[in-house]
């Protein structure tokens, strides 16, 4: 009966042995083409270009729903994301990265001055835990070489980023620059061992030794914290987590790492299990409203939340436990949290370039937080926002100097917002899925008949 | 290159002052990344009294890269390759265990305590490992014999 050959059937045989089904966790497709060469997450470069984040939708397609929806909204909500490779360095990447790049967009000469010199005072950091700076300062070098760029494209007046791009891209630079920030984050640990030691599994020393102080060791949740706390908070900037899993809703867990009541620009970063990459907002030129729900544009857009008029402790110890963020009333809590408003990241506002220093003092303490507002100056037709017709994005001046901006408007209080936030539910069946026939990047599965003989 | 600056510094360090047992010097003048080190048998050991080249050649890639370490002399060790490479990488020199901030006389240290205290679970030469565990004197017996024939030049 066996028509086939020898030679065929050890062709058969080796096809067999050589299959490897797509990646299932949990009996899901998390982690979408792991083996595409497609996939810029293990075969691109080591930063990309900003791409639109309706790649990662599409590499979503079809995935558990849960996934498709939130990328889906994802996509509107953060048109743009640049990614990392998936190296062991991704995190780091991604939050150092977003630091110069930030810094580039703001082209405030004095900051990035300030900054430089804040930076490498941080040495004295790795002195008292007993590094010798003979071993460091290359690393130091290096980092000092790109803010010595970022000043020098700026004086030239150069806006393209491609440079920063360039420079992370480049093996030695970006491994210097990482293990600057590691070295520094691990120095930062060892001086603040009350902060983290509960949280890791085994001895402070032993965890900076192996997860922190090597070359490709991905970065975990204490280790970004302790990045963000020693390297990144001082800054100015915030950092946003944005958690792409299978929790309950309908967008990406937003989760914020600091604690600034206000910042001057925020890193926002994608997170999918065992992996960061960084999501922009809209730039302010992009005219989103034939698109985006504007309830949902509003609520999640507005700039500093005043803690005290949240219902619940920002305690970032209870914040950083990742599941409290699926309750829906954290959730709800979290996402006007953020505290950067849609102001542009892009150097094109005129009230960045304007008034860098009116920026760059709302952080001295001197000047004390505005007192909490109890929110009543809005006018009472903005009150009834859901029917009218709401205010062009544009007319949203949300400047750190006017204080937090509350308006609220009835949904914010429902304690089941997400779940009724009219962006939601229609995606699943909408064109704006890819996995829809009517989007533009539909692509129906076709079945061949090889396939069944893999 | 930074790592040209680095490596120059180590080699200073470690020429004004060499650690116990150890002494280093550029196998060619012209390449910093070649060097030649001259390890002396920690006395506690059946290595006593010998002398073992050992060629530490750091990568391009350095630091962010361990350097190599490969024993030119002939050594019986469980730790190190019985062959003409006679490398050893264990502990602090595997790629996914090097940290940057290490001191390259932190590598040598690690090499000559190594000669001391090998680490059969970690073995490259397996049956040198058996032996170190079950028959302890005859381990050092071949060591000291291979050690007389073979790490008696002097540097």
């Amino acid at each position: 009966m066996n028509t086939l050959s020898t030679e065929e059937m050890e062709r058969f045989q080796k096809l067999s042995n050589e299959f490897e089904p797509d990646v299932q966790v949990r009996g899901f497709r998390l982690i979408p083409h792991q083996n595409n060469p497609a996939d810029t997450r293990w075969q691109g470069p080591l930063v990309s270009t900003k791409q639109s984040t309706q790649a990662i939708a599409i590499d979503y397609a079809n995935a558990d729903p849960t996934l498709v929806t939130k990328t889906s909204t994802l996509a509107l909500t953060h048109p743009t994301s640049r990614i990392m490779k998936g190296d062991g360095n991704c995190g780091w990447r991604a939050v150092a990265f977003g630091y110069f790049e930030n810094l580039f967009a703001l082209r405030d000469l004095v900051l990035i001055q300030n900054e430089l010199v804040r930076i490498k005072s941080l040495s004295n950091l790795l002195d008292q835990v007993g590094h010798q700076d003979y071993l460091y300062e290359i690393f130091v070098d290096a980092t000092e070489q790109v803010f010595t760029q970022l000043i020098q494209a700026i004086q030239d007046g150069i806006r393209d980023d491609s440079f920063l791009i360039d420079t992370f891209n480049v093996e030695y630079s970006s491994n210097a620059i990482l293990t600057h920030f590691r070295l520094l984050t691990g120095a930062w640990m060892k001086l603040n061992p009350q902060r983290y030691q509960a949280f890791i599994p085994m001895p402070l020393d032993q965890y900076c030794a192996t997860r922190i102080e090597t070359v490709k060791s991905e970065i975990d949740e204490v280790g970004l914290q302790a990045l963000i706390d020693g390297v990144i908070e001082r800054s100015g900037f915030a950092v946003e987590i944005l958690y792409l899993d299978r929790s309950q809703g309908d967008a990406v867990t937003p989760h914020l790492l600091t604690t600034n009541q206000t910042s001057i620009e925020t890193i926002r970063l994608l997170y999918r299990p065992g992996h960061y990459d960084l999501l922009y907002r809209p730039e302010p030129t992009v005219n989103m409203e034939p698109v985006v729900n504007y309830q949902y544009a509003m609520t999640s857009n507005y700039s500093p939340w005043d803690q005290g008029a949240l219902s619940f402790d920002v305690n970032p110890t209870l914040m950083s436990i990742p599941n409290l963020m699926m309750d829906p009333a954290f959730a709800m809590g979290a996402a006007p949290m953020s505290p950067a408003p849609i102001s542009p990241p892009a150097p094109s506002s005129p009230y960045r370039v304007s008034s860098p220093h009116e920026v760059y003092q709302a952080q001295i303490p001197t000047s004390p937080p505005p007192p909490p507002v109890q929110m009543p100056s809005p006018p009472a037709p903005r009150m009834s926002a859901p029917s009218g017709p709401p205010p062009p994005m544009s007319s949203l001046p949300n400047r750190p100097s006017d204080g937090p901006q509350i308006r609220l408007n009835p949904l914010v209080m429902k304690p089941n917002l997400s779940r009724s936030l009219p962006i939601t539910t229609p995606f699943k069946n909408s064109p704006y899925n890819q996995a829809h026939f009517q989007n533009q990047d539909f692509e129906p599965i076709h079945w061949e008949p090889s396939d069944s003989r893999k | 290159m930074g790592s040209q600056k680095r490596i120059a510094k180590e080699l200073a360090e470690l020429v004004d002052s060499p650690p116990e047992g150890i002494k280093v010097e550029l196998a060619n003048e012209a390449d910093l990344y070649d060097w030649k080190v001259y390890l002396n048998g920690p006395e506690s050991s059946p290595f006593h009294n010998g002398t073992f080249l050992v060629k530490l050649k750091f990568p391009n890639e350095y630091p962010f890269k361990p350097p190599a370490v490969n024993f030119a002399t002939k050594i019986y060790h469980p730790n190190v390759t019985n062959d003409d490479k006679g490398s050893m990488c264990l502990g602090m020199l595997r790629p996914d265990e090097w940290k940057p901030s290490s001191r390259v006389v932190a590598v040598l240290q690690f090499a000559r305590q190594l000669l001391a205290e090998p680490m059969p679970d970690d073995a490259v030469e397996g049956r040198i490992a058996e032996q170190y565990k079950n028959d302890r004197a005859r381990y050092e017996e071949v060591a000291r014999d291979w050690t007389r024939r073979y790490a008696n030049e002097k540097a």
